[in-house]
């Protein structure tokens, strides 16, 4: 009965995600062959982005024209997955050895992959492409654990935090000088809870595994091989949460907020900060006049001074058939003529060196499109992917619900975090 | 009149009214967000569709974003994939259902308990656990990124064959009997004399196979390659930005999807209601 296969979308990843490292036990190492990309650029390329075509297909089929004219004797074939589910079919696609040449991956996608041995390894087959990227793009794409770089770096993407001054304002705070810093606003959503009698939130989620990061929290060893995150700071962070949950000030369905339903609450102007990106200004016009009046825009909260970042990029299958081809493809797509190109088309930031002192990153024109994504590009340069590539999505759930259970107050912060500590590094050396 | 009979008689209209009342929440709790839905989906640009309480008469009533639903995806290609996979499903379910319930609720054959045993047994096992496999063994077949593949591993389920079984050991086996000494075998009696009794579970199996197949998201995710081939809700998948969402246009599309069920059970439900309690209070 098919009916009944959307019920639990959590047990399928991590079900698929067995079966994948069962199936992969007997796969050959064909990692780190380092001749493989070399020979003539030719044959059938099968290229998958991952929710891309609705959108930009005029923008892709240029450049797949490009490459082809390029190199005679290639052709592109270019298959398109829709948001949901990549995870399971990324690993049934792996389990049945039939990955398309060049795949559209984040580095906690490409993980599990690479170390089943079906990641190309980018640093020894293309390692001379190196100087061409953003030093810390390229060595988001490293795994800990493996030597080696399993994807060009692609798009990147940060995002300001969003406010509602109207809210700001009613509660007595000062609309002009939104918090920075986590105390503050901390400080500041315990007022807005009081001020308004518990009705507006300042935030609409649980912290995140990004959000530990921001507060300072140390993630993980220095090997990335256990999870320090039940670390002091991490307790005192998840501590403050509490006491916003207890006051009002988290949205009371914080525990299973994600990031569309926090859009959505800020949309409704029930909650008062939110992060976003410049996409969602035209959002805001668009589906909430009343709040893009009032919109106030700044600098994501953290303590560390570095913004996060999440990364996109390409890898190439170990077993593909066109390695050559396949290699100049998934570089051709990511050099800065065309990341440059994608980035004018939307709101991403191209991970290729020197392409975010171009003038369209860097001169304000006086829009808040402009204004927001200049201020991307400025902490991009000092960005960082907080999310530990090894955090797979079993383990974000472990987290949350450790997290749920300490705001509930079923569990102290502290016993919280050690349980999900333990249980984090259990699937590290199961996995 | 007595005062005793006036008593009776507004207690009894109080609880008419509690009933109502609670009827009405009830409808209001599960058809309100479709009603959401439908009208965020007729909203014009600029209204705020995030207000509360919601406004449910869209003030600038527009089916532009139906048209941007069409022009974003091919949307109607979908539909019709959606629509093959399903009718299949749903005359394999029945065909198939039927056969194998009649098979265990009236031929009498060696391992006739044991083979009821297993179809329940083979409920128990969760889809995704096998799903890899499943596709692994489609993959020696040929048949990944195909739409057969989508139908074939939902083709006869295990809950309908139950459904069907139930339905003709309902049955008074009388008529049989009689249809058997005037010399019907066992093929004429199924078709004569079972089938035409049943069409009410027959109806239930119908409507269940065509939701499963049509609400499906993770098989056809998994089998389907080329984007010619997506059914409806994996295609309706491209509608949720990778950046940005409307969420008229999800709107506009889930509705596009909703439309066939409402259709499909508005014309079956005749049959449905009768499905439902055959099994249960006949026999």
């Amino acid at each position: 009965m098919r009916r009944h296969s959307r019920r639990t979308p959590a047990a399928t990843a991590a079900l698929a995600a067995s079966a994948l490292l069962l199936s992969a036990c007997g796969a050959p190492d064909g990692g780190g062959d380092s001749d493989s990309a070399a020979g003539k650029v030719e044959g059938q390329v099968t290229f998958q982005t991952w929710n891309l075509k609705a959108r930009f297909q005029k923008y892709f089929d240029g450049v797949i024209a490009e490459f082809e004219k390029k190199y005679p004797g290639t052709k592109v074939k270019w298959i398109d997955q829709p948001a949901e589910g990549y995870p399971q079919k990324l690993s049934a696609d792996a389990a049945a050895g039939t990955l398309p040449d060049v795949v559209n991956v984040s580095p906690d996608l490409a993980y599990p992959l690479a170390k089943a041995g079906l990641a190309l390894d980018i640093g020894a087959a293309a390692g001379k492409y190196r100087g061409e990227y953003l030093d810390g793009a390229w060595r988001s794409q490293q795994m800990p654990g493996l030597s080696g770089v399993y994807a060009f770096p692609w798009y990147l993407n940060t995002g300001p935090m969003f406010y509602n001054k109207d809210l700001f304002r009613k509660a007595g705070l000062d609309p002009a000088k939104p918090p920075t810093t986590y105390d503050r606003l901390f400080a500041d959503a315990l007022t807005m809870a009081r001020k308004s009698d518990r009705r507006i939130a300042m935030l609409a989620g649980a912290p995140s595994i990004e959000d530990f990061g921001r507060y300072g929290v140390r993630l993980m060893d220095a090997r990335g091989t256990e999870f320090t995150f039940n670390e002091p700071k991490g307790v005192e962070l998840l501590t403050h949460y509490r006491q916003l949950y207890a006051a009002g000030a988290l949205d009371a369905q914080a525990l299973t907020a994600v990031a569309e339903s926090a859009g959505r609450k800020f949309q409704q102007q029930s909650v008062a900060m939110n992060p976003g990106s410049a996409l969602d200004l035209e959002n805001f016009k668009r589906d909430a006049p009343g709040l893009y009046e009032n919109i106030g825009i700044t600098d994501a909260v953290n303590n560390t001074g570095k913004a996060n970042m999440y990364v996109q990029g390409l890898m190439v299958s170990a077993d593909s058939k066109v390695k050559p081809a396949a290699v100049a493809f998934a570089h051709f797509v990511t050099d800065r003529r065309h990341q440059m190109a994608f980035a004018k088309q939307v709101a991403v930031f191209p991970s290729t060196k020197g392409s975010l002192d171009d003038p369209y990153f860097t001169k304000e024109d006086g829009t808040d499109a402009t204004r927001v994504r200049v201020a991307a590009a400025k902490s991009l340069k000092t960005a960082v992917n907080y999310t530990p590539v090894v955090l797979s999505d079993q383990m974000k759930t472990v987290l949350r619900n450790a997290v749920a259970r300490a705001l509930q107050g079923k569990q102290s912060p502290q016993e919280a975090l050690d349980s999900a500590v333990a249980e984090c590094n259990r699937l590290l050396k199961t996995g | 009149m007595t005062g005793a009979a006036g008593r009776r008689r507004r207690a009894a209209g109080w609880s008419l009214a509690a009933r109502y009342l609670l009827l009405l929440a009830v409808l209001a709790l599960t058809v309100g967000p479709f009603l959401w839905q439908l009208s965020t989906s007729l909203k014009g640009p600029g209204e705020d569709i995030y207000r509360f309480p919601p406004s449910l008469l869209p003030h600038h009533p527009t089916l532009a974003n139906y048209a941007e639903v069409a022009r974003v995806i091919p949307v109607w290609d979908f539909a019709l994939n959606s629509l093959k996979v399903a009718a299949a499903n749903v005359l394999t379910n029945c065909a198939g259902a039927a056969l194998a319930g009649y098979a265990l609720a009236r031929l009498r054959f060696r391992g006739r308990r044991v083979a009821v045993v297993v179809f329940i047994m083979a409920m128990l096992v969760p889809v995704e656990s096998i799903m890899i496999a499943q596709f692994m063994t489609l993959r020696q077949l040929q048949l990944h990124n195909t739409l057969l593949g989508v139908v074939l591993p939902g083709c006869i389920g295990a809950m309908n064959v139950l459904l069907m079984r139930n339905a003709f050991a309902a049955l008074p086996y009388e008529v049989e009997e009689a249809a058997f000494v005037d010399g019907a075998s066992a093929w004429q009696r199924f078709v004569r004399i079972a089938l035409p009794s049943v069409k009410g579970t027959l109806a239930v199996v119908a409507v269940f196979a065509f939701m499963g197949a049509w609400d499906d998201f993770l098989w056809p995710l998994i089998v389907l390659n080329d984007q010619s081939k997506f059914t409806l809700t994996v295609g309706l998948n491209y509608l949720h930005g990778t950046f940005a969402d409307n969420q008229r246009l999800v709107a506009a599309g889930s509705v596009i999807a909703v439309l066939p069920l409402i259709v499909l059970f508005a014309g079956l439900q005749r049959y449905f209601f009768r499905g439902v309690g055959e099994g249960a209070v006949k026999g």
